[in-house]
């Protein structure tokens, strides 16, 4: 099998070499000059004498150091091509920096803050930058890479142990440079690819499993009638269902039955609907199964949280949530409190409200406050249930008004 | 023969004394106006760099938020680079030196000469304004890398101003050098036998004339593009931040050479004379100061191997970083070979002329590290790379500046400082720097990123031993620039010749007189052709 070498090994021997060869000539020279001053001293070697021009040895001088140095930079670059030769059919992860945290965004979809990786696989990283210079570095895998707003890097790694190794920002970013943290997760195969999809499909609102799975092809979500009952407010309420040997009963729907529903349909099939509806046993696994029945039972709202959203997307690394200021107007009290904006040429101020702040998600660079430079990168991949979340996170920081009043006062 | 006043006292010429010092034409006075300038914003800039390792302690906060430590290590890099690093050596020894080394009254151009000082006097006061105007003082990194200097709030503008006008005052030293050494050799002064202080302050002389105008464009650009939203470098305004780093770096890796050049002259000049023998391979040495001018210049983007530029780029600059080391090891090589045979004075600017071949070597060999493209991944950015370059340029220019000041201020003042204690500060020096930076390589190859507030717990044993290193290196300064200064205005009054060094300054009274020579002298000989006799006991 023709299994590349890990260029972590290449470098390393090619720090051996020029490390072996720099302490032997550092203390050549240095030993030799003590030696000199020592055994030419004025008072043991009074009469200095006069040598003549040794070509020789100049040449020596020169041609040594000559020799030295290109044996240095062919191990040097023999370690650089390695780390540059990606292998073919290496996992590919699209890595995005910005102020002050990285996000990995996986071929499926998924994102996430930490690098999750299987074990001895190759893995392909494609890097950007949403603002600023960043740098990628994971020392354990002796890669670094300039992230770079406009431009696409790339580098790569192969992990051969498990554990958890150090992600490090090492192109300054700006005041939370030296925070701009994260850790690759060396993981098994099989664990990784629980991970990939468990925390993906989790991550799904049930409004998205009904949708992905075909369910609201029959089941409308909103209580209209199509070719199955409608999954609104099915939850708790009173079907007579029919036994495949026609007996007729009345049942409650509870989980028990929602969960036979989908996994056994046509065991009981309600009165008045054809039994054509396929079994998902299988299909859907338990943990969405969880979520499904959470959103009929109401224990799961569907909605996103808002904070969640925040701190995923790295809102919370510049924009405080106690009224401190990092790098930019803290949330805490934004709501409600007057925003100065341009409209085209023109200042205005403005309550920020939900239509404000999507306004600033998409148009950064209206914000006009005080001394504040706008380094906020444009965000237009929001869902509007998301957008909507983060307003609401934000209106729980905002700031009583008869509180501040009477603080005031 | 009666002694002629000093250069530093009054001259009967009717000008109040601080007109005579601050417009004076003499290029000693410019010389020593340089000498208290830098030495004041060398205290500044010490101070920096002790704040910011008292900070680096222990993780966490210590003594200031990360906002004050960006705006520190910025001001720190600003200033020792370009208040004391680039000017240092050619504006100070070299005003004072390299005219009365070729024989000659003057510069070609006093005027512009004093001109460069004002210069270096208004960038200063710019940058003071920097601090207090605008949005605060700058967080960017002397680097001013580009977006990043483009949307930070704090006050760039006025920053990048003032490295403009400080390269102004650059140009115009280099300029009046290579002149000066061109027009002004006095009779039999020939190419081969000028002094080899005087050749490598010929090599950075053209280095000033022809890389810093690239600095000024570039930091031009940087504010036309924050003034009028011009998209040279912003990616957002279709512009290339790469571009900014070329133009950057295009300037900023010659600069190192700026610094290193003169500093690798003195020790040139001060090892015969302590060993009492003819520099060995005089032409080499001589021609690797050009050579390493030249090559020093097309190396700049070895600043940049994880920067994202193309992998055929990196296999070039790695390659020409390679070359440019071989003229430095042939300096070195020659320095020791110069000792073999010799008839060795071990007095203070000796021992600091082995301390610099010592730290240079440490620099120069982990430079090494960092031209090799597969380890540079590795340590780029982190505290290797600041270990390495305070090892170059502490090491290696700082140190070359304490050994000229102890071998030609007694010249200079005509006053000799006590040599033990030189000696002693010369130890403590050692020991405190190596305590200092040698943690930091170690940090770096343990992966810690440089330009860190903050930082995980397994960096904390290193960065609390380099701490305490660096009280150590503070002491060690502290007593030297206390005695010899001292020595400077009190010590006891010197020989015109103590050292026993044969170029044309040694020829001349102590302390240095107003006329540099009264009349043309003629030089017959090399710089370093000593007579077989010993000479007496300088200190």
């Amino acid at each position: 099998m023709n299994q590349p070498i890990n260029p972590v090994q290449q470098v390393d021997f090619a720090f051996y070499v020029i490390f072996g060869i720099s302490i032997v000539l550092l203390f050549g020279i240095t030993l030799i000059a003590l030696f000199m001053v020592y055994r030419y001293h004025h008072e043991r070697h009074p009469k200095p004498e006069k040598l003549k021009d040794n070509v020789w040895l100049e040449v020596v001088w020169i041609l040594l150091p000559s020799l030295l140095v290109m044996a240095m930079f062919y191990y040097g670059w023999i370690g650089f091509k390695a780390l540059r030769s990606v292998p073919e059919g290496a996992m590919q992860v699209d890595v995005v920096g910005r102020m002050f945290d990285w996000s990995f965004e996986y071929p499926d979809g998924k994102r996430s803050n930490v690098l999750y990786v299987p074990v001895d696989t190759p893995v392909r990283l494609n890097i950007t930058s949403d603002d600023v210079i960043h740098s990628l570095y994971i020392p354990a895998f002796r890669i670094k890479m300039d992230a770079v707003p406009g431009m696409d890097t790339y580098a790569w790694f192969q992990p051969t142990e498990l554990g958890s190794f150090d992600i490090l920002c090492s192109e300054y970013c700006g005041i939370q440079h030296a925070n701009m943290l994260s850790t690759v997760e060396v993981v098994s195969r099989a664990d990784f690819d629980e991970w990939l999809n468990s925390s993906t499909k989790a991550q799904q609102n049930a409004v998205a499993l009904f949708e992905n799975y075909g369910c609201t092809s029959c089941h409308s979500l909103d209580g209209s009638r199509g070719s199955g009952p409608s999954l609104l407010n099915l939850y708790g309420t009173k079907h007579v269902v029919v036994t495949p040997d026609g007996t007729e009963k009345t049942i409650v729907v509870d989980k028990q039955y929602l969960r036979e529903a989908i996994y056994d349909p046509n065991k009981l099939i309600t009165k008045g609907y054809p039994a054509v509806m396929p079994s998902y046993k299988g299909q859907i696994s338990e943990e969405e199964l969880a979520v499904m029945i959470g959103w009929m039972t109401g224990e799961i709202e569907e909605k996103p949280d808002g904070k969640a959203v925040m701190e995923n997307n790295g809102c919370l690394s510049c924009h405080s949530t106690d009224g401190s200021i990092i790098v930019a107007p803290s949330f805490k009290g934004l709501w409600g409190r007057d925003v100065v904006l341009t409209q085209g040429e023109t200042k205005v101020s403005k309550k920020f409200d939900a239509k404000v702040f999507e306004n600033i998600l998409r148009h950064p660079e209206i914000v006009k406050e005080g001394d504040w430079n706008v380094m906020m990168p444009v965000y237009d991949s929001f869902t509007p249930e998301e957008i909507e979340a983060m307003a609401e996170y934000l209106k729980t920081l905002a700031v009583d008004e008869e509180e501040q009043n009477r603080e005031n006062q | 023969m009666p002694k002629h006043d000093a250069f530093y006292k009054p001259q009967e010429d009717g000008k109040g004394w601080i007109r005579s010092w601050l417009f004076t034409h003499d290029h000693k006075r410019i010389g020593v106006l340089y000498l208290y300038t830098i030495l004041a914003f060398f205290l500044v800039g010490m101070t920096l760099g002790g704040v910011i390792r008292f900070e680096l302690i222990r993780p966490g906060m210590n003594l200031m938020d990360a906002q004050t430590y960006n705006v520190l290590f910025t001001l720190h890099g600003v200033i020792m680079i370009f208040f004391v690093v680039i000017p240092s050596i050619p504006a100070t020894f070299g005003n004072i030196f390299l005219p009365i080394q070729l024989g000659a009254d003057d510069v070609s151009f006093p005027r512009i000469n004093l001109l460069s000082w004002w210069m270096y006097i208004f960038g200063a006061i710019l940058i003071v304004c920097s601090l207090f105007t605008g949005g605060g003082p700058p967080d960017t990194g002397w680097t001013f890398y580009v977006p990043f200097s483009e949307v930070t709030s704090t006050n760039v503008n006025l920053a990048v101003f003032a490295v403009f006008i400080l390269g102004f005052s650059s140009i115009f030293t280099g300029l009046n050098f290579v002149t000066t050494i061109h027009r002004l050799r006095c009779e039999g002064m020939t190419w081969t036998r000028l002094p080899l202080f005087v050749w490598s302050l010929y090599a950075t002389g053209w280095i000033q004339i022809l890389a810093t105008p690239v600095l000024a464009i570039t930091v031009l650009l940087v504010m036309v593009e924050r003034f009028m939203g011009v998209g040279m470098f912003d990616p957002s305004k279709g512009g290339d931040p790469l571009l900014y780093q070329h133009l950057f770096w295009i300037y900023s890796h010659p600069a190192v050479y700026i610094m290193i050049l003169p500093a690798m002259g003195v020790i040139s000049d001060i090892i015969p004379v302590f060993a009492r023998k003819n520099i060995f391979g005089y032409k080499m040495v001589a021609f690797s100061s050009l050579m390493i001018a030249f090559a020093g210049s097309l190396v700049w983007a070895h600043h940049m191997f994880t920067s994202g530029m193309s992998d055929f780029a990196v296999l070039v600059f790695s390659f020409l970083t390679f070359v440019v080391a071989i003229p430095s090891a042939i300096k070195v090589f020659n320095w020791v070979t110069t000792l073999y045979k010799g008839s060795i004075y071990t007095d203070p600017p000796f021992w600091f002329a082995l301390a610099f071949i010592f730290l240079f070597s440490v620099g120069g060999l982990t430079g090494l590290i960092l031209g090799s493209a597969g380890t540079d991944i590795y340590v780029h950015d982190t505290y290797f790379v600041v270990g390495h370059f305070h090892y170059v340029i502490f090491g290696g220019l700082g140190f070359g500046f304490f050994a000229a000041m102890h071998y030609w201020l007694p010249k200079i003042s005509g006053r000799m400082y006590n040599c033990k204690i030189a000696k002693w500060s010369c130890v403590i020096l050692f020991v405190g720097f190596n305590w200092l930076y040698f943690p930091m390589l170690l940090l770096g190859l343990q992966g810690m990123p440089r330009r860190y507030y903050d930082y995980l717990p397994e960096f904390e044993p290193l960065q609390y031993a380099s701490t305490l290193g660096s009280w150590v290196l503070l002491a060690g300064l502290l007593i030297m620039f206390v005695n010899i200064l001292y020595g400077t205005w009190k010590g006891k009054p010197v020989e015109d010749n103590p050292w026993g060094g044969e170029t044309l300054e040694w020829k001349i009274q102590a302390p240095l007189p107003h006329e540099n020579f009264e009349e043309e002298p003629t030089v017959t000989a090399g710089p370093y052709e000593f007579s077989d006799r010993g000479r007496g006991n300088a200190c």
